[in-house]
C-alpha cells in the first residue's frame, strides 16, 4: 500500500486536486445560483413550497442516472461531470438559504428600510449577512454530498479520485485493485474532511461578529 | 401520561385547521400536500409517456434486448428488494443502536459514534460498493451490505436526536406513574421520538434506492444495469430510458417515505 503511493505521489496528488478542484467550482456557482434564487423565491410564499418541492424531488433522483441523462447532450467529459455535480449542489444550499431568509426579523429589514435604505442595501447589508449561518450550513452539506458524486462522475471520464474507485473495480483479481479503491475511496474522505474544515474556517471569517454563536 | 400529550397537542392541532390564523403552520401543510400529490402524479405521467416511447420509438437490436419487458420488470424488482431488505437491515440496526447510546453508560459516547459515522458518510458510496466487493465478492448480498452500512448514518443520528429530544419531564411523568423503563421507553419516548425518527428512515430510503443503482457494477443487479449497458453500447436512449426509470423509481419510494412517515405519525404529536 504505502510502496503504491509513494511510486504514484505526483498522479494521486494531481487526481486529489483535481477532485477538489471539480468540487468546489462546482458548489461555487451552485451557491451563487441558488442564493439568487432563494432571493427570488422567498417573497412569495407559493414559490417557496415549490422551490422546496423542486429541491426535495432533485436530491431523490440518483446521481448514476442523473449523469446518464446528461450524457447525451454533453458527451462524455469534465463538464458533463460538473454540471451533475453542481445540479445537486445547488439544492440543499437553496433550501437552507430560503430558510434563513425567512428567519430574518421582518423589523429589522423595515427599520433599514426607514433609515433609508434602498432594497438591494437591504439584502446585501442586512438580511443576506444574517442569513449567511444558514446558508453556509447548506453550503457544508453541499460540498460533502458533491464529493461522491464527483467521485461517480468519474465513470464518464469526470476528473478526480473517482477514476481510482472505477480502476479497481476494473482489476478486481488483480494486485492493486485494493490499492486502487482504497486510495480512490480515502482520498475523497480526506479532501472532504479539508473542505469541510475550509468551510468551517470561512464562517470564522465571514459570518458579521453580531451574531456569532 | 396520555393526559400529558393531550395537553400539549392542541395547539399545532389548531394550527393546521382551515381558517387559522397561523400561517406557518398552513405554509408547512401547503408542501405537505404538494410533495404528496405531486410526484405520483408526475410519475405516472412519465411513465405513461415511456411506455408510449417504448412501444412506438425504432429500436434496434440491442436496445430492444435491454428493454424488453420480462427484462425491465426483473431489473426493477430486484432494485426494489435491493432498497427494501437494505433499508428494513438499516432499521433492525440502527434504532436499536440509537436507543442504546441514549441509555445508561453508553450516553456518553453517543456524541463519538455520531461523529464517525458522520465522517463515513463522506466515503463515497461507489468506493464503498467497489471495496466490499473486493474483500466480499460480488452478488446481491455484499451489495445489501453496502447499501445497508450507507443507509445506517440518518436513522442512527435521528434516532439519537429524537430520544434526546422527549422531554425529560414526560419521561420523569411516566416513571411517576409507575411505568417501567422499558415501558417508559416504549409508551412515552418511542412514539415522541417517532416522526423524527421516520424522517430518518425516509432520508435512508432516498439514499439506498439512489445508491442501488450502482449496484449493477458488482452484478447486484437493479436497473443501474440499463444505464451502464447504454454508457458502455453509447446507446443514448438506453441511458435515457434507465435513467428515466431509476428516477421514477426513487421518485416513488421516496413518496412511500412520506406516506410512511404520515401514517407512522402518532395521534397527538
Amino acid at each position: 500500500m504505502w510502496d503504491f503511493i509513494v511510486e504514484r505521489r505526483e498522479q494521486i496528488a494531481y487526481n486529489t486536486f483535481q477532485h477538489f478542484n471539480l468540487v468546489v467550482q462546482a458548489v461555487l456557482v451552485a451557491t451563487l445560483i441558488a442564493v439568487v434564487l432563494a432571493v427570488l423565491v422567498v417573497g412569495a410564499p407559493r414559490l417557496q413550497g415549490v422551490a422546496n418541492a423542486i429541491s426535495a424531488i432533485g436530491l431523490t433522483i440518483p446521481s448514476f442516472a442523473l449523469v446518464g441523462l446528461l450524457l447525451p447532450v454533453f458527451s462524455i467529459g469534465a463538464f458533463t461531470a460538473f454540471l451533475a455535480v453542481a445540479f445537486y449542489a445547488v439544492l440543499p444550499v437553496l433550501r437552507n438559504a430560503v430558510v434563513g431568509l425567512q428567519q430574518v426579523d421582518p423589523t429589522l429589514v423595515e427599520s433599514a428600510r426607514g433609515m433609508g435604505m434602498s432594497r438591494l442595501a437591504v439584502l446585501w447589508r442586512i438580511r443576506l449577512p444574517l442569513a449567511w449561518p444558514v446558508i453556509l450550513a447548506g453550503v457544508r452539506i453541499s460540498m460533502q454530498m458533491s464529493m461522491g458524486v464527483a467521485a461517480i462522475a468519474a465513470y464518464v471520464r469526470g476528473p478526480g479520485l473517482g477514476d481510482y474507485i472505477f480502476r479497481g473495480l476494473a482489476s478486481i483479481g488483480g494486485a492493486n485493485a485494493v490499492n486502487y479503491a482504497l486510495v480512490g475511496t480515502l482520498g475523497v474522505v480526506v479532501v472532504a474532511l479539508i473542505a469541510d474544515a475550509l468551510l468551517l474556517l470561512l464562517g470564522r471569517v465571514t459570518v458579521p461578529r453580531g451574531i456569532r454563536a | 401520561m396520555s393526559d400529558t400529550v393531550a395537553n400539549v397537542d392542541p395547539a399545532p392541532d389548531a394550527a393546521d385547521a382551515p381558517g387559522a390564523p397561523k400561517k406557518s403552520g398552513r405554509r408547512l401543510d401547503g408542501e405537505t400536500v404538494l410533495m404528496l400529490v405531486v410526484p405520483p402524479v408526475l410519475v405516472l405521467l412519465t411513465f405513461a409517456g415511456y411506455v408510449v416511447w417504448r412501444q412506438t420509438a425504432d429500436l434496434t437490436g440491442a436496445e430492444l434486448e435491454q428493454l424488453a419487458w420480462p427484462l425491465v420488470v426483473d431489473l426493477i424488482q430486484r432494485h426494489v428488494s435491493l432498497t427494501l431488505v437494505s433499508s428494513a437491515l438499516v432499521v433492525l440496526i440502527a434504532v436499536p443502536l440509537g436507543i442504546g447510546l441514549t441509555r445508561g453508560p453508553l450516553r456518553r459516547i453517543s456524541p463519538l459514534v455520531v461523529g464517525v459515522a458522520n465522517a463515513g458518510q463522506g466515503a463515497p458510496s461507489i468506493g464503498l460498493i467497489v471495496l466490499l466487493a473486493i474483500w466480499l465478492g460480488y452478488g446481491f448480498w455484499t451489495a445489501v451490505i453496502s447499501l445497508t452500512l450507507y443507509g445506517i448514518l440518518p436513522v442512527l443520528r435521528n434516532t439519537v436526536t429524537g430520544l434526546q429530544g422527549v422531554d425529560p419531564t414526560l419521561v420523569e411523568a411516566g416513571r411517576g406513574l409507575g411505568m417501567s423503563s422499558a415501558a417508559v421507553l416504549l409508551r412515552v419516548e418511542l412514539p415522541l421520538a417517532l416522526p423524527v425518527i421516520m424522517a430518518g428512515v425516509r432520508t435512508a430510503l432516498v439514499l439506498v434506492v439512489g445508491t442501488a443503482t450502482l449496484a449493477t457494477f458488482i452484478n447486484g443487479g437493479g436497473l443501474g444495469a440499463i444505464i451502464q449497458t447504454g454508457i458502455s453500447l453509447f446507446l443514448p436512449s438506453l441511458i435515457v430510458a434507465g435513467a428515466v426509470l431509476v428516477a421514477l423509481l426513487a421518485l416513488l419510494i421516496e413518496w412511500l417515505g412520506r406516506v410512511l412517515e404520515l401514517v407512522a405519525r402518532p395521534k397527538g404529536v
